[in-house]
């Protein structure tokens, strides 16, 4: 195609844009929009729950990284010591000392074992954010020794998990009794633990100072170190380092390492994931192709009166997929409005309310990045074969009908 | 008159096939054409006229035979050469007029010179030859804008931008009241008289005969 040649089919398809019907226009950018959102929609409620599942375990039961003693009593010897390495390291921002001791809790002729978590709420705000997952009463004051907070698979209730285990119907400002370590004592719930992760949910929790009131052995019992890490801090070098600190006397997990079955639950989810988007770009693929395709099949006669005029079928193949670049790029402009203006931050603030995290939607650049490269490969072809097609049958037919 | 024929037709025979019945649309038909022509075909409906213009102007192949076009046989060449032809040597005006509705009357006229002159030139021809058959106040119409007079003198004019050798019409005046069929008949008087352009033209029309120097008739694919 010589220079001339190639202004060519700029100077169709902008004309053909530009006076062809505005509605068959507007509907192809619609058509194209919607496609767009419904393959990355979905892609990023799966992410949003993938994420928000993550970040649920992270906020609420294993901060950034976990500590545990390597010792076979599973209590650290020295935890004052190693706290305060740990807090003077540079990819530290927090660290809270917990004792999960587990524990007979009942209330009247009900009762269940579960873990009691000692803590101390002032630290451990600083590292999980349980104090804000408080679905009745209050969170535990730092002096508090007679109050206790309840995960809800403990309290139960219609439509809890593990109701018919729990205590069932337990309210703040009850008095339950726990027993463990050879004592009893008895505690005022103060408020309701609803995180919806299942593993924190099935907890109680205590200050260090009602602990000591109970049982004065367990003064100093820490059981593991729940680490939030800075911002800027990479997870493998703060292990390292920690390692490095910590000595012989610790073991240090990631959270995915300590996740435990949710990361399944999260692999699962990617998994569902990677179908889903192949189903999604497979529909986006075949609207967007159906729809350009019509689009160019009405413009058969066109087609045919440029080739009896001697234009060459390469400009015509390339006026026709310019118009489908302009409808692909505008469609993908309007789809990215919608979704990036509206529906992200509408479920931003309204978030899924899944039974195991309230999910918003998510996304990664280089995620987008591939799906609106695959719209555009499509819009390609979608404009490219028809034309091709167009231009080679019989010019008879192209013009006056026929196959 | 030259002594060569621009344009000869050897014994060329085309059948379609419409569902299960094969029809012979032209049966061997041979004919010379000269510079300088007004050649009018006319027949009775389904006789051939149009089948046989379309294999001449190159919209479609013979099944056998051959068509020299100065001197060049261009009946069986590969499709990138016959549109060669078409752009470079041949205007073809079709009965329901073709314009690409998107276009303007200007832009529809420029289209097939764009291919070979500077956008400058193209409007300088365009707007030269829509001046010539009185479009010129109507360049910048849609074709839905325009009469289907005025939408076949687009069409003309389309069809001579390139300077053609040769002109076909497929009954140009079918679709236009008597005023108009008048005047598109004009315009092709005149270019053939002035600009000595040769011209093939199917007309149903007894009429419009008048206006040529050489008349054929076809039946049943066959030149009587």
């Amino acid at each position: 195609m010589t220079g001339r040649e190639a202004k060519l089919p700029i100077f169709l398809a902008w004309r053909q844009i530009r006076r062809g019907n505005p509605w068959t226009l507007v509907l192809i950018i619609f058509l194209i929009a919607v496609a767009f959102i419904n393959l990355v929609f979905v892609s990023s409620l799966f992410k949003g729950i993938i994420k928000g599942t993550d970040q649920q375990i992270i906020d609420t039961s294993t901060g950034d990284l976990v500590i545990i003693p390597k010792n076979d009593q599973g209590t650290f010897d020295n935890s004052d010591a190693l706290l305060t390495k740990i807090r003077s390291n540079q990819y530290v921002a927090a660290a809270s000392p917990h004792a999960d001791i587990p524990a007979r809790i009942s209330l009247g002729e009900r009762s269940g074992t579960w873990n009691v978590v000692i803590i101390d709420p002032t630290v451990d705000q600083q590292v999980l954010n349980i104090s804000q997952r408080i679905e009745d009463g209050s969170y535990l004051q730092a002096d508090d020794e007679q109050g206790i907070l309840l995960g809800r698979q403990i309290v139960g209730g219609e439509g809890i998990e593990m109701d018919a285990f729990s205590l069932r119907g337990v309210k703040v400002g009850d008095q339950v009794r726990v027993s463990a370590l050879d004592t009893a004592t008895s505690f005022t719930v103060r408020g309701i633990v609803a995180t919806k992760f299942l593993d924190t949910d099935q907890k109680a929790f205590i200050t260090r100072q009602a602990a000591i009131k109970a049982n004065p052995a367990l003064a100093k019992t820490v059981t593991s170190i729940i680490v939030r890490l800075k911002e800027e801090a990479e997870n493998d070098a703060a292990v390292a380092s920690l390692r490095q600190a910590s000595g012989s006397v610790a073991n240090i997990y990631t959270w995915q390492d300590a996740a435990g079955l949710m990361r399944s639950v999260s692999s699962s989810f990617t998994s569902i994931d990677v179908i889903l988007s192949f189903v999604a770009v497979l529909i986006a693929a075949i609207t967007i192709f159906i729809v350009i395709y019509l689009d160019i099949s009405g413009r058969k006669r066109e087609i045919g009166i440029l080739r009896a005029i001697g234009i060459k079928p390469s400009i015509i193949q390339w006026a026709y997929v310019l118009q489908t670049l302009f409808y692909t790029f505008t469609g993908v402009i309007v789809g990215s409005i919608l979704f990036f203006g509206a529906i992200v931050p509408y479920f931003a603030v309204h978030p899924f309310a899944l039974p195991i995290v309230d999910a918003s939607l998510s996304f990664e650049a280089a995620d987008l990045t591939i799906r609106i490269e695959s719209i555009f490969v499509v819009a390609v072809l979608s404009g490219l074969i028809p034309t091709i097609h167009f231009t080679r049958i019989k010019l008879l037919d192209a013009i006056w009908g026929g196959k | 008159m030259d002594s060569e024929p621009i344009l000869s037709v050897k014994n060329i025979s085309k059948t379609y096939r419409l569902g299960e019945v094969v029809v012979p649309a032209l049966r061997g038909v041979s004919l010379d054409v000269n510079q300088g022509d007004f050649l009018v075909i006319t027949g009775r409906n389904g006789s051939g006229k149009s089948t046989l213009l379309r294999q001449l102007g190159l919209i479609d192949i013979p099944d056998s035979g051959e068509i020299i076009l100065q001197g060049q046989p261009v009946a069986h060449l590969a499709e990138a050469r016959r549109r060669e032809i078409r752009l470079l040597k041949l205007g073809y005006i079709f009965q329901e007029y073709a314009l690409i509705p998107e276009l303007t009357a200007l832009e529809n006229v420029m289209l097939p010179a764009l291919m070979l002159v500077s956008r400058t030139e193209c409007a300088k021809r365009a707007n030269g030859l829509l001046k010539k058959i009185g479009l010129d106040r109507r360049s910048h119409h849609l074709p839905k804008q325009l009469s289907g007079g005025e939408q076949q003198k687009v069409a003309i004019a389309r069809a001579l931008v390139n300077n053609p050798e040769i002109i076909f019409a497929d009954e140009p005046t079918a679709n236009l009241d008597s005023v108009a069929a008048q005047s598109v008949l004009e315009i092709f008087r005149n270019l053939n008289s002035h600009d000595r352009i040769t011209i093939m033209m199917i007309t149903h029309e007894e009429d419009e005969t008048a206006h040529a120097n050489r008349r054929i008739t076809l039946s049943d694919g066959k030149i009587i």
